[in-house]
This record gives structure tokens, sequence and C-alpha cells, in this order.
């Protein structure tokens, strides 16, 4: 249903992409890893139109939403949800009004998006903030509300950047949890980011490693774990030596 | 030599770059202004940001303006004898060229670094990139409601600005100088026309524009985090002050002459 061909992104002389295949099925939960910087971000953002690629194809349900005007990608964009590393809640908004955004915009009436959200905060595990405004929200807290808009009018897709970066490792656990549980209750399809392999190994179906532009491998988590793909190997072992070079850091 | 042809060149091609860029939001923002729907709740909520919040700032400006114009005129048009037309230069002075450009001048430092700010941070923080994947058109949403307020605002503020400096004006005049105010204010009416005021109303409106579309395009493509933000704002009023004063020049060689 998602599918990647000879993706090319490039930033000024910043080859971010160069030739990225993927293929997501639905109803599956890919994880994409790879390094700061390694361009995963960039990827996702072209997956739901942010971005524009140089070269190449995002298709979606047979459509190449690359080649979509305004109106049709945003018609696209209902079919998505993304969840953003810093939950990019609005701050001019209360919490209800963040969840219940897009319904409030489609013309509902503000007492049934108020109590569709608050269903949906309940759906994330928040009871009692709907009126709370997200400056006085935790980290975890903001990531849950994003989660809970993410899902408000129903997606097929559900997009994570890095979901648990910056949280700490329980809250991290209780996100992943969150993650599973919407994929099961929803039966959404997802495609998240991040270089937390503890998440990557709980959330995914399939994993794929992007460095230097491409997806160099992929696999079910329990193929990752014993690959012999020295990158990946790399990678999950966290290890400063290897083939992967760090940039001013020799090892 | 060589390094300051390089670094002119540069220079215009930033500058040609970044008024490009100006043109086509404003080529976007036109457009989406006329395509319902129309952000009326958003647009009322800019208004009052923009407008309301700026009032008390704006009033103590327009009467002090006033009161110093009147003070200077009377100071020095008494050298020849000319203190009756103190209401005129007053009246003359605040509809065709104080009122509107202070104005634009105050809500530029007011509300233009909060849209540079705001925009800025919203971009930051990816919640632009988040209104584009919830469907909503960033443009639409958050510029176009921030340009027609300040568009409709500026000549409300700049009304405002003319009449409270002419009493202003009063004040010394009368007040301090004891000048009679039957004369007072037949020289503020007798050589007043409305095309004065009028003429001063569309170099507001297009100061409103102007400023409210260079503070929003300054937050809108912000990049680098907390540093870019304050660069954007610091930018938006900088640029948005120019445009004011460079733009006054020209508005009023047209208007006027």
């Amino acid at each position: 249903m998602i599918e990647i061909m000879d993706l090319h992104k490039s930033f000024g002389e910043n080859r971010v992409l160069q030739g990225v295949d993927l293929r997501v099925e639905r109803g599956q939960s890919v994880v994409i890893i790879g390094g700061s910087g390694s361009g995963k971000s960039v990827l996702l953002k072209h997956i739901i139109g942010l971005l524009i690629p140089d070269r190449g194809s995002v298709i979606i349900d047979g459509v190449d939403i690359t080649k979509l005007d305004r109106k049709h990608l945003y018609e696209m964009r209902r079919k998505f949800g993304m969840l953003f590393q810093g939950a990019a809640l609005f701050d001019s908004m209360s919490v209800w009004e963040n969840v219940s955004f897009v319904l409030l915009r489609s013309g509902m009436r503000a007492r049934e998006a108020k109590e569709i959200a608050v269903e949906d905060l309940r759906r994330v595990g928040l009871s009692g903030v709907e009126d709370m405004m997200p400056a006085d929200l935790s980290g975890g807290m903001r990531k849950r509300v994003g989660l809970a808009r993410a899902i408000v009018h129903k997606p097929e897709v559900l997009l994570y950047d890095e979901p648990t970066t910056g949280i700490d490792p329980i809250l991290a656990d209780a996100i992943n949890d969150l993650i599973v549980k919407m994929r099961e209750e929803l039966k959404v399809t997802s495609v998240a980011i991040t270089h937390d392999m503890h998440s990557a190994y709980k959330i995914a179906d399939r994993i794929a490693m992007l460095y230097q532009g491409r997806i160099v491998h992929e696999g079910t988590p329990e193929e990752i774990r014993n690959t012999e793909n020295e990158i990946v190997r790399q990678f999950i072992t966290g290890s400063a030596r290897g083939p992967i070079r760090i940039e001013g850091v020799t090892a | 030599m060589y390094r300051f042809l390089a670094l002119l060149g540069d220079v215009i091609i930033r500058f040609t770059e970044e008024t490009g860029r100006i043109i086509v939001l404003l080529g976007s923002v036109l457009k989406e202004m006329l395509v319902p729907p129309f952000e009326g709740r958003n647009t009322i909520k800019q208004m009052h940001e923009i407008g309301v919040r700026s009032v008390p700032v704006v009033l103590i400006t327009a009467i002090f303006t006033g009161m110093v114009l009147a003070l200077q005129t009377f100071t020095s048009f008494k050298r020849f004898g000319a203190e009756s037309m103190v209401g005129s230069v007053v009246a003359l002075s605040m509809t065709r060229e104080m009122g509107p450009v202070l104005t634009g001048l105050i809500v530029a430092g007011r509300a233009g670094a909060a849209m540079a700010a705001e925009l800025g941070t919203m971009r930051v923080t990816e919640q632009i990139d988040a209104l584009e994947t919830l469907a909503t058109n960033p443009v639409k949403y958050l510029i176009v409601p921030r340009f027609v307020s300040s568009l409709l605002i500026l000549p409300s503020l700049t009304v405002l600005a003319d009449i409270i400096g002419i009493l202003g004006g009063y004040l010394i005049t009368v007040g301090l100088f004891g000048t009679s105010s039957v004369v007072y204010w037949r020289r503020t009416w007798d050589y007043l026309y409305l095309e004065d005021v009028y003429n001063g109303l569309i170099k507001a409106c297009f100061f409103g524009a102007a400023m409210a579309l260079v503070s929003c395009y300054k937050g809108f493509y912000t990049r680098g985090g907390a540093e870019g933000v304050g660069r954007a704002t610091t930018g938006a009023v900088v640029v948005s002050f120019m445009t004011i004063l460079i733009s006054d020049y020209f508005l009023t060689a047209w208007l006027f002459e």
C-alpha cells in the first residue's frame, strides 16, 4: 500500500536520499532505523508529502503523491496521522482543541468534537487534561496528546517521528505499548523512524536500516538481531568501531 | 576589489531572491484570501491582537507627537508672526504623514515582531508541518488572517492617531500658549482637505499589508532553532521599518503630487 521507489533528495550539496526503495504492506508496522542525520526524518516527510523528492516516487494505494496538486494531496493526507518528535502541539490551543483540530476544521460542533477528543485522550491513557494548555504538560503527556491528535480522524496510516526520543525509558516503553495498541485496535499501518533499538524490536514487524541515503538491509526483528550485515550489526550493538564512520571521530 | 565585488554580488542575489519569494508569498496570500472557507474567527482574533492591543501605545505616541508638533511650530512660527497657522500644520502633518507612518512603525515593532516570533516558533517546533499533515493550508490558516487584519486595522488606528494628534496640538496651542480655541479649529478645518485624510489612510493600508507580509514571511521561513527565531524577529522589524520609510517617500510623491 505504501511503495517508495528510487527516492532521491538533496539539500544543496548534501545528498540525503540516494535511491531509497521501500514497501510497506497494509496493516504492517515498519521501523526505519539509522543514525542521526541519516535522512530518516526526510524519508518520513516524503511519505506524507511534506517534502517533494528530486527524483523517484511515493505511491500510496496506487497513487503517486509526488505528482498530486495541493487539493488532492490534502485529501490523501486524511488517510494519515503523524506523531512528531516534539509532538508539535499548537501552543495557542487547549489540549482538546489540539486533538479535535481536524474535526473542528471540518465544521463539527465544538461539543461533539470535544467528546471525541476526550475519548481519544482516554485511549492514549490521559484523562482530565482536555482543558489544559500544551505548555502545562510534561514531555510524555505531550507525546500522548500528539498521538491522540494523530488518531482522531481514524487514519489508515500512522507515522511516528522518533516516538521515544527525549523521554525516560519507562515512559518510552509506555509509548511503545501505545503504538502496539494503536495497531491492534485501529488496524493501522505504521511507519516509525527511530534509533532506539529497544523500541524498534518492540513495535516492528519489519525493520529497515537507512544508511548513506539507501535502505541497506531489511528484515524481521529476529533477522535483524541475528544479521551478518556489518553495518546493521554495528548499529544495533551501538559500537563506534565498524564500517559506519562518524564525521570528525576516528575509531 | 575582487572581494568587494563578490560581496556586492552576493548581497544583490540575496536581495533579489528574497524579494522574489516575498512576491510569490503575496501571490498565494491573495489567492487564498479570495477562496472560501474564510478564516473569520481567526481574523477577528488577529484584529484584536494587532489592533486593540496596539491602541494604548498608538494613543500615547500620537498625543505626544501632536504636542511636539504644536510646540515646535508655535515657537518657530512666532518668529515671523504666523502662530495662528499651528492648527493647520498639526492637522496636515498628522493626517498626511505622522499618523500613518508612526502607526505603521508602532504596529510593525509590536505586532510584526510578534507575528515573526510566533510563526518562527511554529516553524522550528514543526507546528507548521503538523498543520500540513492535518490537511490545513498554513498560508491560509496563519498568514491570510494576519495580512487581512493588518490591512484593515492600520487605517483604523491611523484615524485614531490623527484625531488624538490634533487634540494634542490643541492642548499645547490653546492650553499652554493661550491661542484662541476658535482660531485653532478654524485653521485646522480651513486647510485640511478630505483628500489629505484618505491619502494618509491609503498609505496606512499599504504599510499594514507590507508589514504583515514581511513579518509573516520572516517567521514562516525561519530556520535554525531559537537563534533562527531571534534572527527572524529582528529581521522582520528592520525590514518592515525600512519598507515603511522607503515606500512612504514614493507613496507621498505619487499620492500628493
